[in-house]
């Protein structure tokens, strides 16, 4: 038991204890400070595809402790990437790199020209895959604001039995196909649900999936110069043929999907044919599901202007905010994960696919060849998926989906208006209204060119969006 | 000696000076950290959301420039705002009239004598403690388009033949039966504990006293129960409708405002066009449009109460 007198003591060392300790605080803080400049700060998605956060993590952890920078990731699921953007520009405070899945541009002020770093990268590579360059880079301000080392293809998935039955074994290739097959899936395999699963919501998935209608039927949102377009006769043929393909194969789950619910209805075997990239695919092959014997994949849909497009399912865009203390160790790690295009493709299981074709080259390649071998590299990869499909070679038409693969905003570039109408669903919104219904195609039509319009002019008043003379 | 006293004698008036003074301070300091509060979490954005509601502020620029009320006619001329207005109307009132009337029901029914009504008062409790995100997670498969429990149920029992479904996520009315669903699923606890708290302090005599002059169930229920409780019911009333008009996360959790637009309510509306299309100056003026009728709403809600107090 202690005396009064030894408890006055020991406080008293105590005391002293922590006046010594504060005394040297602000060394230590200094210290801590002057660490802090190597600080790395990298806000990610919560990949799709579960083991390749399980290589990126330690793989940037890795990098940063080999140049003395502490690098912290933080993922946040997809939905979150935006609200998180903003509310850190709101704060002028948080990560140094922030990754966009789909359009960055909205957030072009607030981030730094990368321009030097895409420079070094296709001194090292060559360019970069054009549907990347037209998500990165706004012409109108010539400002590089984004630099991707990744885009996803986005197939179409098809029940092998089921289309075989009705006589098209290989899958549909038109969106004719589609219509025609609809009746005939409804006959072969009454216990599905949906016949055909083509999206319709407020959601990611069916954001694209209507994109590629619509591009396929010769309209689109934007011409190549930044004018809106929407209101076009062939605008109103994708709406007509969307309605026409609601009646005989779709049903009103396809207007309540979120980005799973396509994935699961197909990996249930309650729908014939979805658009979505492999990850729906490697959940099967992880849970052994019986459809896995039946999943298989064909490129994008020609429609009936002969135009076959699918958007990208996913374009990284890593941006370093201008608030970052850490500008210079960001570039530094930005070119570092592209020069690691070929162990992100593989840790995704080949989800990713590299935006940077010559980062995927084999080494001592010379420049001139560095795309075709990175390509070459690519097809081997697809062409004997290392993951364990069966057949082996069930993936190689990834290998040839960059001449059907575009960017949101196409024909033009992406811009924060194509990005603001994405996000706010105008065009699922028009397409869902017209084959269900709501509206006629006319009337949701024209409902959406207005909003288009007036979202396309609210940007250009900001100086960040071209066009508007030959707006329809 | 009465204070009326102490106020009389000159010698203790200086010290009764410095008391009260003190009193006043410390009513100050205690007051402060509530007043900051009010101010910096409700005032400030309230007033920054006015602003920003005038301007042309979007979410990837920190600058802006003065608009008036541009931001207002547009959302006026949106049939997508005009839908989400209506939607809050409905979705408010119809959910705090059935989680009143039900409310009541549970409130009644747990005043009585009965085995196991500690676990009852807890899994009744237990909505109301729950995280949203993680409920409406549950939610989500009940109502689930393709796999909803509820449509294998009906199949099950016979209700839904071949080919019939329920999309209840998918089509506009059955989804915002399922949003008004989950938020009723939600508040029937606070309400229900409300109103036990208001059932129980009704004392006992008075009803003893309406049963010695003859009153029946209904005329007790409506001349006595009723009146006593209206300070109480006024506030469980006047909470839960200003929670849900400005309440987004069961509609955002759930249908994310689909189909094409038609189950937003006024906040949800907001968050999609302020933080996810980034334009927040529109978001700003969805969010705010209804703050003149909430604040008439509560004034008069108010009002009532004090009334019934009185009384």
């Amino acid at each position: 038991m202690h005396s009064r007198r030894q408890f006055i003591l020991k406080g008293a060392k105590l005391v002293a204890a922590g006046a010594a300790a504060t005394s040297v605080g602000p060394t230590v803080f200094a210290r801590g400070a002057a660490g802090a400049d190597k600080t790395l700060k990298v806000l990610q998605w919560a990949h799709f595809v579960p083991a390749y956060d399980k290589w990126f993590d330690p793989w940037a952890k890795e990098w940063g402790s080999k140049r003395g920078v502490e690098v912290t990731v933080d993922h946040v699921g997809f939905a979150d990437v935006v609200p998180r953007a903003t509310a850190e520009v709101a704060a002028q405070s948080g990560h140094d790199i922030h990754m966009f899945i789909g359009l960055a541009s909205a957030f072009e002020e607030h981030v730094i020209d990368v321009k030097d770093v895409v420079g070094t990268l296709e001194k090292k590579y060559g360019k970069s895959v054009d549907l990347a360059h037209r998500s990165t880079y706004n012409p109108f301000t010539k400002k590089q604001f984004a630099v991707s080392d990744m885009w996803v293809p986005d197939p179409g998935n098809y029940h092998k039995k089921v289309w075989t039955d009705i006589g098209m074994p290989a899958g549909p290739a038109t969106y004719e196909d589609l219509v025609k097959a609809a009746p005939e899936i409804k006959r072969v395999a009454p216990q599905m649900q949906i016949p055909i699963g083509v999206g319709l919501s407020q959601d990611i998935d069916s954001n694209m999936a209507v994109r590629n209608m619509l591009w396929c039927h010769g309209g689109s949102i934007q011409d190549k110069d930044g004018n809106v377009v929407l209101n076009s006769p062939e605008t109103l043929k994708a709406l007509e043929y969307a309605k026409r393909l609601y009646s005989v194969g779709m049903t009103q789950a396809v207007l309540s999907w979120n980005a799973a619910s396509n994935n699961q209805a197909f990996n249930a075997q309650e729908t014939a044919y979805i658009l979505n990239s492999i990850s729906a695919y490697r959940t099967a092959q992880d849970n052994k599901l019986p459809v896995l014997e039946n999943y298989f994949f064909v490129p994008a849909l020609k429609g009936p202007t002969g135009i076959q497009l699918a958007s990208e399912h996913v374009m990284s865009g890593y941006v370093i905010w201008k608030f970052s203390k850490s500008q210079e160790i960001a570039k530094e790690f930005l070119v570092a994960l592209v020069d690691a295009s070929r162990d992100s493709m593989l840790a995704s299981k080949l989800y990713n696919f590299p935006s940077f074709y010559g980062a995927a080259a084999d080494p001592n390649t010379p420049m001139a060849k560095k795309a075709e071998s990175g390509a070459a590299w690519i097809a081997k990869q697809c062409n004997a998926d290392p993951f364990g499909s069966q057949p082996g070679d069930k993936l190689s038409l990834l290998a040839k989906a960059l001449p059907w693969s575009t960017n949101l905003g196409y024909p033009g570039f992406a811009n924060p208006a194509e990005g603001e109408i994405f996000d706010t669903y105008v065009i699922t919104d028009m397409f869902a209204k017209a084959a269900t219904g709501a509206l006629s195609p006319k009337d949701a039509l024209n409902e959406a060119s207005n909003r288009c319009k007036e979202i396309f002019g609210k940007w250009r008043k900001k100086g960040m969006v071209a066009g508007d003379s030959k707006d329809r | 000696m009465s204070t009326a006293d102490l106020a009389l004698t000159p010698a203790r008036a200086p010290a009764l000076e410095t008391l009260s003074r003190r009193d006043r301070r410390l009513g100050k300091i205690l007051l402060a950290p509530a007043l900051a509060y009010i101010f910096l979490l409700v005032a400030l954005p309230f007033l920054l959301a006015l602003f920003l509601s005038l301007t042309n502020s979007s979410a990837g620029s920190l600058d802006f420039s003065f608009v008036g009320l541009q931001n207002f006619r547009s959302v006026l001329r949106s049939a997508v705002f005009l839908r989400a207005l209506r939607n809050t109307f409905i979705f408010t009132f119809v959910s705090q009239l059935l989680v009143i009337v039900m409310g009541n029901i549970l409130a009644r029914a747990l005043m009585r004598p009965f085995r196991g009504k500690l676990l009852v008062r807890f899994l009744i409790l237990l909505p109301w403690a729950a995280p949203i995100s993680l409920a409406t997670l549950g939610w989500l498969w009940i109502f689930d388009s393709t796999f909803s429990v509820i449509n294998w149920l009906l199949k099950v029992v016979g209700w839904l033949g071949p080919g019939q479904w329920y999309y209840w996520l998918g089509d506009p009315v059955l989804g915002m039966i399922a949003i008004i669903t989950v938020h009723v699923w939600r508040m029937l606890p606070f309400s229900t504990v409300i109103l036990l708290a208001g059932l129980t302090s009704i004392p006992k005599e008075v009803h003893e006293a309406a049963d010695i002059d003859g009153a029946g169930p209904l005329a007790k229920t409506f001349q006595i129960t009723l009146p006593m409780m209206l300070p109480i019911l006024t506030v469980a009333v006047l909470f839960g409708v200003v929670f849900t008009f400005t309440d987004m996360s069961v509609v955002y959790l759930l249908t994310r405002g689909g189909p094409y637009n038609s189950t937003h309510v006024l906040a949800s509306l907001a968050f999609q066009d302020g933080v996810l299309g980034g334009d927040v100056g529109r978001g700003a003026a969805v969010a705010i449009f209804l703050v003149p009728l909430l604040v008439v709403m509560a004034v008069v809600m108010l009002r009532i109460s004090r009334r019934a107090e009185v009384v």
